[in-house]
């Protein structure tokens, strides 16, 4: 457990998303055990989300605080089990040399991130559930915190697409044993693998870039453009009305519980009709 | 105690030592000092309605209250924080971010307790509740406004290093503040009113303090 916990955290810091280890046209993660630590996450989030229900002025509402914990991580997991064949498919049709497992690592690995950044958002978000009574104000902070770390995942996405296909461009290392990372060849070569003694004036000396920095120097490709644009669109639809199809995850005080309402309507359509209500 | 004093001086004056070695019992002794002054100034703040009998609660629970809002709030939103830093590529300076956050939450806890005997004095001039409460709103005023540059004292050597810095310290702000008020507005009363009994929270008129703000002002256009 330790091990993945460690993983993501390579991920997040960007260590594996840097040129040198997407050489092989894919990163370097444990699949299953990703999942896993995405699993749980997520679930601590439901937790988090539930909040609101187990706190309510009627007593706390046990079966609505499951219900989330169960739900948030089976958002995620179903809609990428829902887009990855279509996903798979555009990229290979826009011609871009990612295989199979290629992207699903890429897709488990943006998967992490913006779970992480949900996690660690948990907090604030029991916070304001235990203390408020406004059910139309814990609707709109979840909705703002995952559009948080939707975009954050979004970022790492797009910026490991890029990456991806800058290191399948670059000539290969001259030997096993090279010091020199050729995308910085401006750089000296570090003699000891440990951090510089911390200066108490002056700037860092560059490091490595992190996971959502955009690399110096290279344009993005088109293909990058299309395929990044596309999955964004496929993902981000698929994932709001799977969102719509499994609510309630915060649970209406007024309303009695259920483990879904009744099909009716979409997301874009109440989306559309809560606009209509607010301003007309 | 002359040491404590040194660590507070050096707190104030924003010295370089604490950012250079940040050790865990460093951080400890800056995490004491919130709790230390703060509690101070928490007990003072509860005394408006006397040191009588039952309201020996109110200063005891407004104690209490001082340094869970302050450090209450930190832990809320420090999860977040890490997992920020971390993305843009900061988490070797993590250690020294948290650090430098905590030293300002000392050094504005130390003010609040420099301003007590004002309000000591204050309470002793008048029996007016809102005043008090409007008084009180004053010196915690003044503290933020002394944590606020401190914080940006203490982060200076962090942004120098890395640009990136000033992002997080003006998230960090943000989300600090956001949670802070909310906070603030469920931990109440922080004084207590002499004419209400005397309750750790007002648990009838919890609730959102931005819903309230909100409602608050949409009644005030309306009218």
């Amino acid at each position: 457990m330790r091990r993945w916990l460690n993983d993501l955290d390579r991920i997040l810091r960007g260590e594996a998303t840097r040129l040198a280890a997407l050489r092989e046209e894919s990163i370097e993660v444990p699949l299953g055990g990703l999942l896993l630590v995405i699993f749980l996450l997520a679930m601590l989030y439901g937790v988090c989300m539930g909040f609101f229900a187990g706190f309510r002025v009627g007593g706390p509402f046990c079966m609505q605080w499951f219900a989330s914990t169960v739900k948030v991580p089976s958002l995620f997991l179903l809609t990428l089990v829902v887009t990855f064949p279509s996903l798979y498919v555009f990229n290979a049709l826009v011609g871009s040399r990612l295989n199979l497992l290629a992207v699903l690592q890429l897709l488990v690995a943006s998967l992490a991130v913006n779970v992480a950044v949900l996690a660690s958002l948990g907090p604030i978000v029991a916070f304001f559930s235990v203390s408020t009574l406004s059910y139309p104000f814990a609707v709109l902070m979840n909705v703002t915190v995952f559009a948080i770390s939707g975009f954050l995942g979004l970022a790492f996405l797009l910026q490991t697409l890029h990456r991806l296909s800058v290191a399948r461009r670059l000539p290969p290392p001259p030997s096993p044993t090279a010091a020199a990372e050729p995308e910085k060849p401006t750089e000296a070569i570090a003699p000891q693998q440990e951090p510089e003694p911390w200066a108490p004036s002056g700037k860092e000396p560059s490091g490595e870039p992190s996971a959502l920095d955009a690399l110096e120097g290279h344009m993005l490709d088109r293909h990058v453009k299309t395929v990044f644009l596309s999955w964004m669109v496929i993902f981000g639809l698929v994932g709001a009305q799977m969102a719509w199809v499994l609510r309630p995850f915060i649970g209406n005080p007024g309303e009695p519980f259920q483990w879904f309402r009744a099909r009716q309507s979409n997301f874009f359509e109440a989306v559309w009709q809560s606009l209509r209500g607010l301003f007309w | 105690m002359s040491g404590l004093l040194v660590q507070i001086d050096d707190i104030l004056r924003r010295r370089g030592p604490l950012l250079l070695h940040p050790t865990r019992s460093a951080l400890l002794r800056l995490i004491l000092c919130v709790v230390a002054f703060g509690t101070f100034y928490g007990a003072i703040m509860g005394g408006f309605g006397g040191i009588q009998g039952e309201r020996l609660w109110q200063i005891f629970n407004s104690a209490l209250k001082v340094p869970l809002l302050l450090l209450g709030t930190s832990l809320i939103a420090w999860p977040s924080f890490f997992v920020l830093n971390t993305l843009v590529g900061l988490r070797r300076d993590f250690a020294r971010a948290t650090t430098a956050l905590m030293a300002a939450q000392a050094g504005l806890a130390v003010v609040l307790a420099s301003l007590a005997p004002l309000t000591v004095v204050w309470y002793a001039s008048s029996a007016d509740y809102a005043a008090a409460l409007r008084f009180n709103g004053l010196m915690f005023a003044i503290a933020s406004f002394a944590g606020q540059g401190l914080l940006r004292g203490h982060y200076r050597l962090l942004i120098q290093r890395n640009s990136k810095h000033r992002w997080m310290l003006g998230t960090w702000l943000v989300i600090y503040i956001f949670v802070g008020i909310q906070m603030a507005w469920i931990l109440r009363p922080f004084v207590g009113d002499p004419g209400a009994p005397i309750e750790f929270f007002r648990r009838e008129s919890w609730g959102n303090a931005y819903v309230v703000v909100a409602r608050l002002i949409y009644d005030a256009v309306r009218r």
